[in-house]
Parts: structure tokens; C-alpha cells; sequence
């Protein structure tokens, strides 16, 4: 009867510490994150996403800044021995009147290893870029953004999940992808968004997007690309509510080699969270046509 | 333009839709149609906007020197759809093209008939494209 | 896929529609099963365009009569034959030949039309609007709206433009607008239906304009769009989407009066499949700012091959047109000065 009991005892114990231990919470170390699939089997990334970082400012680490335009200040005189070591950049005239709202916040790169290996020559072009940001910056003029600075602009997107096709709606400008998960021929021309081409690996979705046109830029440091851009986006969820994104940048006539971004992208738990239009036209016309025509609307008189 | 494309089809006694579709048909406000020009030169730079291609061309003038000119082309989303990519204007292309000037005399011209230098067209009509099993070259098949 | 195969696969499904369409004005209702997606909502998924010779209003030589003769309808037929002929033959090219351009005998329309054009025949119907509702197949204009729409046409595609303000918003590559979004378009225009569940996407190639509607009949939220505020629900196989929510915009230029939105316009469409090549689109317009009451039209819109793309419409990224119809003005205006 002991022996019985004991080995009851024992048994039982044993079973619960193996109910125990199954249900441990996982380290994600120890197993990745499995996701709900969708009716197609495959995981689930449908959603409203949002990246929360300041990569659209600068994909590198930077300092908090005065303005997205700069002048330099002139050096300090007047004071007999005085020596001004530190340079000063002041808000450049143009977005002066933007005070605080128009500063650039300090924030971590998103660039693994923090470089961007330019070739000489297109170091010369960023820097030239960032110094001539407010004609440069295809943002300014609501140009569609291109891949992947769409991703990591500071507005939500959704991902929208078919059999055969994958669309990722942005808000900026009204730019839309079409990710082909099934075969396509060959794009036409060359595109702001670029040809994007799907698969799976696992659990992650990997887009491969080439035939871009030169025009967009990776941020609004001046970062830039060729028309031989191809990047390679991996979507990754890690959690219910977030993926990890990595893009690998291959470009041979800017950067000695390919390089990588990755960053997490947040879902929009709002319980009313929708993307909504930003169609910004509009809001540049008097910058761009103002003083085009034969009237100037904002003073209704004749441009001269 | 749409209206006119109403007036031409009515006359045949076909019903057409009464909607104008769709825009950038300000010819006559951007193009002197009493300016025709015609210029040969090289292709540039291409540039795939809707519903106007833009042609940047090298064209040589007697004196010798280049000029860039800007040549509005045919509507790019509807020429893929006939086979025409980029490929069928590449840089370097040798192109004529007839067409009007701008209005402000500036070195922009609408490209209203667009050939290669060896003959072959390009956007005029739905054939003609220069593009490959676009039905004018009869080997093709 | 060879431009032959193309024409005769399209010819075939034309034939298909035109079947439908010419078995007189009642619209069928379906008698298939329409397909499921893979979470089993009706399946409406694919690239659409109406590929109908219906025009909108009925012309006022056919007042009063909601369809044709069949002897008007192989009338009309062969008229489409012959003018989708026509423009395969490079109709522009044709006539202007190696004449210069100066002589062109279509002097005022150097845009060629064959970016209007379907790559075949518009197929034909007895039918004589697609405005079912009035009955005359007129929109009831208010009478502004009705004054606005002869200026728009007046002055369509010639301004005068003394500014970015007085172009149309499709010249100013913003949008054509919701209404006519369907069936509108270059070369009829293209709708590419893309579904997941909860939501039905639809991508509009010309202006790349795009609707992502919910198709849980949640309630409208409060922020105004130029594309307003849609929401959908499934009733049986129909998706019926309701949009509010819309933007004022009629003090802008409109190449069609008919689609301007204003705060109180409210739209109720209907999608229906009727059978793997044929979506019936119902769309009934309010809005007391542009018309004296709700008008309804009824549009069949045929599906294109799996392989047909929407390919990215860059606009605004080059819309030259805009400098150059304003400089031309400032031309037009120095020389009138002198």
C-alpha cells in the first residue's frame, strides 16, 4: 500500500512539474514567436503598423539639431582673447519662424554598424544633399517616398493580406505597394516604389523590390541611392503586436557594399486605428506654382 | 482632348460617353499650335510620369552646340499594356520628333509625332509604338 | 500574352457581356454561386474595367426611350468596329500620314486619342444610360451645379489659367474624384480589387487613388477625406459600402461637375458579381449641393486577365504641364498687354 501511494505521489508530482513546465513563458530566445496564419496558411501580418523611431530624420546616429536647415553662425568677436571652439548652426531662414517644432530630435541609427559605405564621390553627393536639403528633399515637394523610407515615415500604414498579393497602403502622399507573391513579368519602367516580389521563409515575408528610379531619398539627412537600388525587406513577427523589419540595401554605383536597416514596427492598438490620406499636393502648390502664373494666390496679385 | 474626340465620333452617329475623363488636356494653353518644330536628337533621360511621358533630348544644333529639350510623350501606363517599356526608348535612342513648341518659346515641345531615326514610329496611334508584337512588323508573330 | 491572343480572348468575353447586355434592359441578378475568398466572403477580387459604349446621360436625341432597337444596336456595333479599327490602324497616323504637322486635319485635338482607347471594340447594349434613376437618365442638377458644369466644359482643357488654382484637380494631379471612379478612367480606366479579411481595397490606377474600406458596418468616424469616410458590410453576396465624411472641394475646378464632392454628399454603391467575368456596379449619389435629388446609375464592369498590372502613376512627380499652362498664360497675357 506505501509503495503504491508513493509511487502515486511521484507520478503526480512528476506530471505536475511537466504541466508546469510546458506552460512556462517562452523566452523568445528560447522559440520564436508563432502567429496566428491566415485562412491561407501562411502568417498573418494584417494590420495597421507605425515604426517609432526618428530614422525618416536621419537613418544614422545624430544629435539633436536646431532645424532641418542650418546656416552657420558667424565667430564670436569683440572679446579680447576669446576664442569660439564650439560651432554654432542657427536655423536657417526659412524655417526660422518653426522654433521648436521645426528642431530635429536625437536619436539611435537604424543602420547596423552605424555606417553607410559610400563610395567617395557619393559621400560628397550626401553631404552636399543635407547641405541643400530644402531644394533636395523629395519629401518637400509630397513625391512619393520610395522604399524603405516609406516604412519608417512618421505615419501609420496597413498591411493588407490576399492570396496572391500583398498591399502595403502608406499614408504619405498616397503611395501604395503591391507585393506579387505570385509570378510576374518584369516592370516596365523605372518607379518611385519600385517592382516589389514576395515569398515566404518561414515566418517571415521576405519582398525583394528593384527597378527603382533614382529620385527618393533614404531620409532627410541627405541619404540617397542610384537607379541600380535593390533592397531586400524581411517582415518578421515577434510578437502579436510587433514585427521586426530589416531592409538590405544593395546599390554598387553609390556604396562599396550592401548594407542593413532593421528596426521594430508597432501595431496601432487604437480601437478605432485606420490610416487615413495625406494627400499632399495640394499643400505644396503654393510653394511649387505660386509665383508661376500670372497671379500669385496668396496676395491675388499679378507675379511680376 | 475628350471633347473633341466626342465631336469626331458623333459625326460617324456613335454614342460616347458624355463624361470629359480625365485631365492634362491643356494643349492649347501649354503648346503653340502655330509653332511646329521638328528636332532629331538623343534620348537623355526618360522620365515615367503619367499621363505624360517626358523626353529629355540632346539635339545638335547647326552651330554644333547641344540643346536639352523637353518632349512630352505619350501616356506611359497605356503603352505597357501594348509591350512598350523602357527598353523601347532607351538613353542614347536617336529619335525625330515633330511637334509644337511651347507656348513661352522655352526649349519644351509636345511630341506629336515621335519615329525612330530609322523609320519605325513611336505614340502615334495605337500601333505603330515601336514596340515589339505591336502588329507592324509582319515576322513577328 | 501576344497582342492576337489578347484581342481574341477579349473579343470573346465582349461577346459574353454583350450577350447579357443585349438580352434588354432588366439587370440579372446571379444565377451562379460567386466565389468565396479564402476566409469565405464573396470573391470580387481581380483588375475591372468597363468596357461599355453606355454613356452616362442619355443623349437627348434618344429622350425619352431606355433602349435601342436591335437594328440600332448593330448599327451601333459596327460604328465601335469601326472606329476601335480605326485606331488600331493608328488612326492619327493615318490621317496625318508623313504630312507635316502643321497640316494636321485634326487641328485641335494633338493629343492622340488612343489613350482613351480599350484595345477593342466598346461593346454595346441596348441600353441607352447608365443613370437608371431619374428615369429621363439626366442628372438632376441644381441649377448652379447645371451652370457650373457648361463653364467646367467651356473651359475644358483651355483655361483661362492664371494660376495652380484654375486648372481641374485632374490637371493638378490630385484626383477625378469617388464617384465616377469605377468606370472612369484612360483607356476606361483600371480598378485592381484586392480583399483581406475585414477589408475591401480598391486601387485605382489613374492618380494612383485608393479606398480601403472595413467591411465590418462599423459606424462612420468624425475626420473628413477628400475620398470621405466608406464603410462596407456584406448583404448576402453584395458588398454595400456608405461614405460620408467628404471634404468640401466644390469651389475647385472640376473637369466634371458630377464628381465634386461637398460636406454633404453621400454615396451608397452596391458590388455585385455576376459571374466570373462581370461585376454589377450600383452607385446612388446625394447631395444637395450639386443636385436636386439622389440619382442612381447601374454599371457592368467586365474582369481582365490575371495578368493584367496596375502600374504606378507618377503625376505630381512630373506634372510639367502645370509651369507650362502657366507660363503659356503669362505668355498669353504679356502679349495681349502689347
Amino acid at each position: 500500500m506505501r509503495v503504491v501511494s508513493w509511487v502515486i505521489v511521484v507520478l503526480a508530482s512528476a506530471a505536475a512539474g511537466a504541466f508546469a513546465w510546458t506552460h512556462l513563458p517562452r523566452s523568445s530566445a528560447a522559440e520564436p514567436y508563432q502567429p496566428p496564419r491566415t485562412a491561407d496558411g501562411v502568417p498573418d501580418l494584417n494590420g495597421i503598423w507605425q515604426a517609432l523611431n526618428t530614422a525618416n530624420f536621419d537613418i544614422q546616429s545624430h544629435a539633436a539639431r536646431p532645424a532641418l536647415a542650418v546656416v552657420p553662425g558667424s565667430p564670436r568677436t569683440g572679446i579680447p582673447g576669446l576664442v569660439r571652439a564650439t560651432h554654432v548652426d542657427l536655423p536657417a531662414p526659412p524655417v526660422r519662424a518653426l522654433g521648436a517644432a521645426g528642431g530635429v530630435p536625437a536619436g539611435a541609427g537604424v543602420v547596423e554598424g552605424d555606417e553607410i559605405p559610400y563610395q567617395p564621390w557619393a559621400l560628397q553627393k550626401k553631404k552636399e544633399n543635407a547641405d541643400n536639403w530644402l531644394e533636395r528633399d523629395p519629401e518637400i515637394k509630397c513625391f512619393m517616398p520610395g522604399v524603405p523610407r516609406a516604412t519608417y515615415m512618421p505615419y501609420p500604414f496597413q498591411i493588407l493580406q490576399s492570396t496572391n498579393k500583398v498591399l502595403i497602403a502608406y499614408e504619405f502622399a498616397g503611395a501604395t505597394r503591391t507585393i506579387h507573391l505570385d509570378k510576374v513579368g518584369d516592370s516596365p519602367s523605372p518607379s518611385w516604389m519600385g517592382w516589389s516580389r514576395g515569398r515566404w521563409d518561414g515566418g517571415t515575408l521576405v519582398v525583394e523590390v528593384t527597378d527603382f528610379n533614382e529620385e527618393t531619398w533614404f531620409d532627410r539627412a541627405g541619404n540617397f541611392h542610384s537607379d541600380e537600388l535593390r533592397v531586400v525587406e524581411r517582415f518578421t513577427p515577434v510578437s502579436a503586436n510587433h514585427l521586426m523589419y530589416e531592409a538590405t540595401i544593395e546599390d554598387p554605383k553609390v556604396f562599396t557594399r550592401p548594407w542593413k536597416m532593421r528596426m521594430p514596427l508597432y501595431r496601432r492598438l487604437d480601437s478605432d486605428a485606420q490610416i487615413r490620406e495625406y494627400k499632399c499636393v495640394e499643400f505644396v502648390e503654393q510653394l511649387m506654382y505660386g509665383q508661376v502664373g500670372v497671379v500669385n494666390p496668396e496676395t491675388g496679385s499679378r507675379n511680376q | 482632348m475628350c471633347t473633341k474626340l466626342v465631336m469626331l465620333i458623333a459625326g460617324a452617329g456613335l454614342v460616347v460617353a458624355s463624361a470629359r475623363t480625365s485631365a492634362h488636356h491643356a494643349f492649347a494653353a501649354e503648346f503653340d499650335a502655330n509653332n511646329p518644330v521638328k528636332l532629331r536628337g538623343t534620348v537623355a533621360k526618360m522620365e515615367w510620369i503619367n499621363p505624360h511621358t517626358w523626353i529629355h533630348l540632346d539635339v545638335k544644333t547647326p552651330k554644333g552646340t547641344v540643346e536639352r529639350w523637353m518632349i512630352e510623350g505619350g501616356p506611359p501606363n497605356a503603352l505597357y499594356r501594348r509591350g512598350f517599356t523602357q527598353k523601347s526608348l532607351p538613353q542614347g535612342a536617336e529619335i525625330v520628333v515633330e511637334g509644337f513648341r511651347a507656348k513661352d518659346g522655352s526649349m519644351r515641345a509636345n511630341g506629336r509625332d515621335l519615329t525612330f531615326a530609322d523609320g519605325r514610329r513611336l505614340f502615334v496611334g495605337s500601333s505603330g509604338t515601336g514596340a515589339p508584337k505591336d502588329g507592324r512588323d509582319s515576322s513577328e508573330k | 500574352m501576344s497582342y492576337r491572343h489578347l484581342v481574341l480572348r477579349a473579343l470573346t468575353i465582349a461577346a459574353a457581356v454583350l450577350f447579357a447586355g443585349c438580352s434588354g434592359a432588366s439587370l440579372a441578378t446571379s444565377s451562379t454561386t460567386t466565389p468565396r475568398t479564402a476566409w469565405g466572403d464573396p470573391d470580387l477580387q481581380g483588375v475591372w474595367r468597363y468596357e461599355g459604349a453606355i454613356p452616362l446621360e442619355r443623349p437627348a436625341r434618344l429622350a425619352g426611350r431606355a433602349a435601342l432597337t436591335e437594328q440600332e444596336v448593330a448599327e451601333q456595333q459596327e460604328v465601335e468596329k469601326e472606329q476601335a479599327a480605326k485606331r488600331l490602324a493608328g488612326f492619327e497616323g493615318a490621317v496625318v500620314g508623313r504630312r507635316s504637322v502643321g497640316e494636321s486635319p485634326i487641328r485641335g485635338n494633338e493629343y492622340n486619342s488612343f489613350w482613351q482607347d480599350h484595345g477593342r471594340p466598346r461593346q454595346v447594349s441596348t441600353r441607352t444610360s447608365l443613370v437608371v434613376d431619374p428615369a429621363d437618365g439626366q442628372l438632376p442638377y441644381t441649377h448652379e451645379a447645371a451652370k457650373a458644369e457648361t463653364r467646367a466644359a467651356a473651359r475644358y482643357g483651355v483655361g483661362p489659367y492664371e494660376s495652380y488654382l484654375d486648372p481641374d484637380t485632374g490637371e493638378r494631379c490630385l484626383t477625378d474624384g469617388v464617384t465616377g471612379m469605377m468606370w472612369q478612367g484612360p483607356n476606361g480606366g483600371h480598378n485592381r480589387i484586392v480583399q483581406s479579411p475585414g477589408y475591401v481595397t480598391i486601387l485605382h490606377e489613374e492618380y494612383r487613388d485608393r479606398r480601403v474600406i472595413p467591411v465590418d458596418g462599423r459606424r462612420h468616424g468624425a475626420v473628413r477625406q477628400w475620398f470621405g469616410d466608406a464603410v462596407g458590410r456584406w448583404e448576402g453576396d453584395t458588398l454595400v459600402v456608405d461614405t460620408t465624411n467628404f471634404l468640401d472641394r466644390t469651389n475647385y475646378e472640376w473637369a466634371n461637375i458630377w464628381t465634386r464632392p461637398s460636406e454633404s454628399l453621400h454615396l451608397i454603391e452596391r458590388f455585385k458579381r455576376l459571374d466570373a467575368a462581370t461585376l454589377e456596379y450600383t452607385i446612388t449619389v446625394e447631395d444637395p449641393a450639386t443636385f436636386t435629388r439622389p440619382w442612381t446609375a447601374v454599371i457592368p464592369i467586365s474582369k481582365l486577365s490575371d495578368d493584367t498590372q496596375i502600374y504606378e502613376y507618377a503625376c505630381h512627380e512630373g506634372n510639367y504641364a502645370m509651369p507650362n499652362l502657366l507660363r503659356g498664360g503669362r505668355t498669353d497675357a504679356a502679349r495681349a498687354k502689347r
